[in-house]
């Protein structure tokens, strides 16, 4: 069974004058499991369609489906609860909360989902992204790449099915950048996790089982 | 220049318009008070007049004595060989029948004195129902007006109406000194010369053809004394009035730090592209003069709104505690709204200084670097702390201090430094506090309490001044609250030693603070008579001069205030003991105000005046009195008629015997005294009056306080939007993160709860010491009073408990922003 299903859908923004086409009738599939890279240049449509499949955003027109249900017919409430039991986000920036130490911050999904025994859950996590010991730091004593493995570590704490990377080698230099691929490639293996990545580069993109290319909107061969 | 001010400045205030409105308003909301203040007290006791000298006219001199001036004076100055204007007068009020309205009621002579529309002929002059009103009264001639005056019912008949003469009614001479049985005592003459000689060789001859003890002064001289007694009454109100307006500076200075925040990066582009410093100090002054220019202009208006609810409050104060006095129309001229032009511009610049001396100092260097966090970081906690112990030694010191010219002004420096103090030891507290309850709050709280008191110790800068501004409100209100509170208590507790009669009769007349309307003679024998009663107390007053003060002179029966009286003197002495030295004899007993302002001692000597004759008095001691900032001179009745031999009582104490209830002894006295317009009171109705008079003197002060707390609570509001606004990715992760819109709403109230909790609690802390200044500084050295402190549990936990829900409520708009925020915008922003 597909874990993500995107049925010929399209995404306009609204501006002032016409709306914008991000998205143009695509469709996709992505089995449980599957580590998918999204290819492309700036602008388009990668993160677009990583908001869709995350359910933080609902499409102009077409079906988004997560685990077999329709975004579009989700309440708000229903989409967060989605959120919270099913996706995982890791941006290019980390977004890392400043004010909360490492462990805090892996635990927040918890915390926000009101799940018990986040502190353990968060420890555990933590450790599997070889950063034990590191719970009390604060976001500004870590490294670039240090940085990323604790938004990974956050992104995995509810042990959501579907993780979306938005270019998440973006800000680090290429040795670094390496090793947290490796780490997403580590994740996906031993933990069977759906895996969507964009990316600009085709090197990172190449650790994925499926390379999809995006220009304009749409998928290109 | 202006294109670059436009900008960077007014570009950035339009993006963001419900909080520069929120600015704008907290200024124009400082600037009203102030004005407002200003506007009413000069309406209220601007003229400093008691009404009684309405129709004055044009004199030069005024002849008065306590007790009242003689005929014999007037005799004598109608035979000076000069050629004088002589003006004899009598002064009194009156209560339009059917309504509580107090006039003046004046007697003239009408046949020398011309007055304009005093017309009639010598018939309807000299008969006891003629009167001439004034033509605020809007009568006319012909119509019947019922009149109380003193203890007498009065019908008379309007025989003209006096122009320009406002709210007055005019008997003549004869029918009003027969009506007032003053047997030929006059209030004042009025005494008018010819030009040619100096006035003071003038004043020099006339004094020295006087009786003895005739007091002869420049005409107005009792104004003066009016304008000495009201100046720290006016000072004081001006003081409280400028609060709403510190509060308000808290406020700006957090405006334009969130401002050099927010462009420190777009500073150091503009200073690596070569613009100077002064420019980006100029720059940043603007902002905040341009927030002070508006708001100052806006509180001109609602200054001149205000004025017209605060001119009843102030008067009604003036007019219980010091002088019968009628507002003058508010005056809202151009000085007035030059004032608050510049205080909206001064206080503005001046709060903008340091941030903007910050921004001036940014290194183009910056430009570069993303040191935003880093720099809102950077607070010198320890620092401040030790600069907030240095003020508050500083204001321990002044507050040792003594008055400079009658006003406490170094305990207004020490209520400043307090502030200042507790201002620089917030950033200690909000941090401490923040992260000892972080733990509690989000375990019973959850993640949302959490993230809320990290974000208040992160952003540790902006929030203490958001909590200082709070918590200065917040002090001020406890600090009056409590103030307030052990005054009302300590007269509760007062009126319960002092007023140990179970009746209290006075005329009908309209009492005041300068008004003491008097009893027929013939009502002690009356009541002396009747089998209920035990004893009676007849007390008569007299408004008096002394020393360039108004002061009131006043006689009981010391036997029975010696039998009755419970509260001990300020020497500890027991009553009976004073009382039974004061009867008979040149002795007096002096009020705590009267002592305070004359800087009198028990054993010292005060030399009176009374009925031509100079007397010396001992002062036996002093007490504690609460009914009259002008203070008291007591006697024995048996005293003062040795001097004044009047023997109408202003009012009585009834003593009834044991046994006899309260409302047999009441129908007694009342039935005795059917014929006479006299009001009775038990002793509780007095009391509940009394209560009633002092909530209603100190109601303008509550409202000032409402005000200031108003402008913090918006400057809460506003700094909210402005943290939604720099929080956005936060807020937009968190929604990414599994975060619902209402946990996202969530932070903001208890963000705003956050600070509203630590408000409180600097507030409270602050304002317990303020309250000690208040109380045992600036009341004593204002006005001479001894107050007890006193909590005043129920009034300070529903005040803080409003401020506290105002606060909660102040994040409605910001929570509701944050929670429409579109997460994918946001967090893919940068």
């Amino acid at each position: 069974m597909n874990l993500l299903e995107l049925r010929h859908v399209s995404k306009n923004y609204a501006t002032e004058s016409t709306p914008v086409p991000a998205l143009n009738g695509v469709s996709l599939n992505v089995s449980e499991g599957e580590f998918v890279a999204l290819v492309g240049r700036s602008g388009c449509g990668k993160s677009t369609l990583l908001n869709l499949a995350g359910a933080m955003d609902l499409p102009t027109s077409g079906d988004v489906l997560i685990d077999g249900q329709s975004t579009s017919a989700l309440s708000e409430a229903a989409l967060t609860k989605l959120r919270r039991e099913k996706v995982g986000f890791i941006f290019q920036s980390f977004q890392l909360l400043p004010t909360l130490s490492v462990v805090e911050n892996i635990e927040l999904p918890l915390l926000l989902a009101h799940r018990s025994g986040a502190r353990q859950s968060a420890l555990d996590r933590l450790g599997s992204v070889g950063l034990e010991g590191y719970d009390a730091r604060m976001p500004y004593q870590l490294s670039g790449g240090q940085m990323q493995r604790v938004a990974i570590a956050r992104a995995l704490v509810h042990q959501p099915r579907l993780l979306l990377a938005d270019e998440p080698t973006g800000n680090l230099d290429s040795v670094t950048g390496d090793s947290v691929l490796e780490l997403l490639l580590h994740i996906s293996r031993q933990h069977r996790m759906t895996i969507i990545m964009a990316t600009h580069s085709r090197e990172a993109a190449a650790i994925a089982g499926t390379v999809l290319t995006m220009r304009d909107g749409r998928f290109v061969e | 220049m202006i294109r670059i001010f436009y900008r960077l400045i007014l570009r950035p205030l339009r993006s963001e318009p419900a909080r520069t409105a929120l600015m704008i308003t907290a200024v124009a909301l400082g600037v009203a008070v102030v004005l407002a203040i200003e506007m009413a007290g000069e309406a209220a006791a601007g003229s400093f007049r008691s009404s009684v000298e309405t129709l004055a006219g044009r004199a030069d001199f005024e002849v008065t004595s306590a007790g009242g001036v003689t005929p014999e004076t007037l005799a004598r100055l109608a035979t000076l060989p000069y050629p004088l204007t002589i003006r004899p007068r009598i002064e009194d009020y009156a209560m339009l029948g059917g309504s509580d309205r107090v006039v003046p009621f004046i007697g003239v002579d009408l046949l020398s004195d011309a007055l304009q529309g005093a017309t009639g002929s010598p018939e309807t002059f000299n008969s006891d129902d003629s009167i001439w009103v004034g033509d605020a009264l809007k009568l006319k001639a012909g119509d019947r007006v019922h009149l109380t005056v003193n203890d007498r019912a009065l019908d008379c008949t309007v025989r003209g109406v006096l122009a320009n003469s406002g709210e007055v009614i005019v008997m003549d001479l004869g029918p009003a000194t027969r009506i007032l049985e003053r047997n030929g005592t006059l209030d004042r003459i009025l005494v008018e010369v010819p030009p040619g000689k100096p006035l003071e060789q003038w004043q020099s001859t006339i004094q020295a053809a006087l009786p003895r003890g005739m007091n002869l002064a420049p005409q107005g001289s009792r104004t003066d004394e009016n304008r000495k007694m009201l100046a720290a009454f006016r000072w004081n109100l001006r003081v409280l009035s400028y609060i709403a307006l510190v509060v308000g500076a808290f406020l700006i200075y957090n405006t334009i730090s969130v401002s050099v925040v927010r462009r420190r990066t777009e500073v150091g582009i503009l200073r690596a592209i070569g613009a100077s410093r002064s420019t980006v100090l100029v720059g940043f002054l603007a902002e905040a003069a341009c927030l002070g220019l508006v708001g100052g202009a806006f509180g001109i208006v609602l200054g001149r709104l205000m004025a017209v609810g605060s001119v009843r409050l102030v008067a009604a104060t003036v007019e219980s505690l010091y002088v019968s006095s009628t507002p003058a129309p508010i005056a809202l001229d151009w000085r007035v709204a030059a004032l608050g032009l510049l205080i909206g511009v001064a206080v503005a610049v001046v709060s903008a200084l340091a941030p903007a001396w910050e921004a001036s100092r940014v290194a183009p260097v910056e430009a570069m670097s993303s040191g935003r966090r880093e720099h809102e970081a950077r607070v010198h906690s320890t620092r401040d702390l030790l600069f907030a112990i240095l003020l508050a030694a500083a204001a321990w010191l002044a507050s040792r201090q003594g008055p400079i010219g009658g006003k406490p002004v170094f305990g207004y420096l020490a209520a400043l430094c307090l502030v200042a103090s507790s201002a620089l030891a917030v950033p200690m507290l909000v941090s401490g506090l923040a992260r000892l309850s972080g733990h509690a709050l989000t375990a019973v709280f959850g993640v949302e309490a959490l993230l809320a008191s990290r974000s208040v110790v992160a952003s540790l800068r902006r929030t203490s001044v958001l909590v200082a501004a709070l918590s200065t409100a917040v002090a001020m209100l406890a600090a009056v609250g409590i103030m307030v509170g052990s005054f009302r208590e300590t007269v509760v507790l007062w009126m319960e030693d002092r007023l140990q009669a179970d009746l209290y009769l006075r005329p009908a007349g309209p009492a005041g603070a300068d008004r003491h309307p008097t009893m027929s003679a013939d009502i002690a024998a009356k009541l002396r008579t009747l089998p209920e009663i035990a004893g009676v107390d007849m007390f008569r007053a007299y408004d008096i001069s002394y020393q360039g003060l108004p002061a009131v002179l006043g006689a009981g029966e010391a036997r029975i205030a010696g039998r009755y009286g419970r509260r001990p003197f300020l020497s500890g002495t027991a009553p009976g003991l004073v009382f039974e030295q004061l009867e008979g004899r040149d002795n007096v007993i002096v009020s705590e105000p009267f002592a305070y302002k004359h800087h009198v001692r028990a054993g010292d000597t005060l030399t009176l005046t009374l009925s031509g004759k100079p007397a010396a008095f001992h002062v036996l001691d002093i007490y504690n009195d609460y009914s009259n900032e002008r203070g008291y001179i007591i006697m024995d009745r048996a005293t003062l008629l040795r001097y004044l031999p009047d023997p109408a009582a202003s009012n009585a104490a009834v003593y009834l015997k044991p046994g006899v209830s309260l409302e047999d002894g009441r129908r007694a006295v009342e039935s005795a005294l059917a014929h006479r317009r006299i009001l009775v009171f038990t002793n509780r109705s007095l009391r509940e009056e009394a209560i009633r008079v002092f909530d209603r003197t100190f109601a303008i002060t509550y409202a000032l306080e409402a005000v200031a707390v108003f402008v913090a609570v918006m400057g809460v509001a506003g700094a909210l939007l402005a943290l939604v606004i720099d929080r956005r990715r936060e807020f937009g992760l968190l929604r990414f993160l599994g975060g619902a819109t209402g946990q996202v709403r969530r932070i903001i109230f208890f963000e705003a709860g956050l600070l509203g909790l630590l408000a409180n609690v600097a507030g409270i802390i602050l304002g317990f010491f303020l309250s000690l200044l208040l109380i045992y500084v600036i009341n004593r050295q204002s006005f001479g009073w001894t107050i007890q402190f006193h909590w005043p549990v129920a009034v300070l936990v529903s005040a803080l408990s409003i401020v506290y829900l105002a606060t909660i409520l102040a994040a409605v708009f910001p929570a509701r922003m944050a929670a429409r925020l579109i997460p994918i915008e946001v967090i893919h922003e940068d």
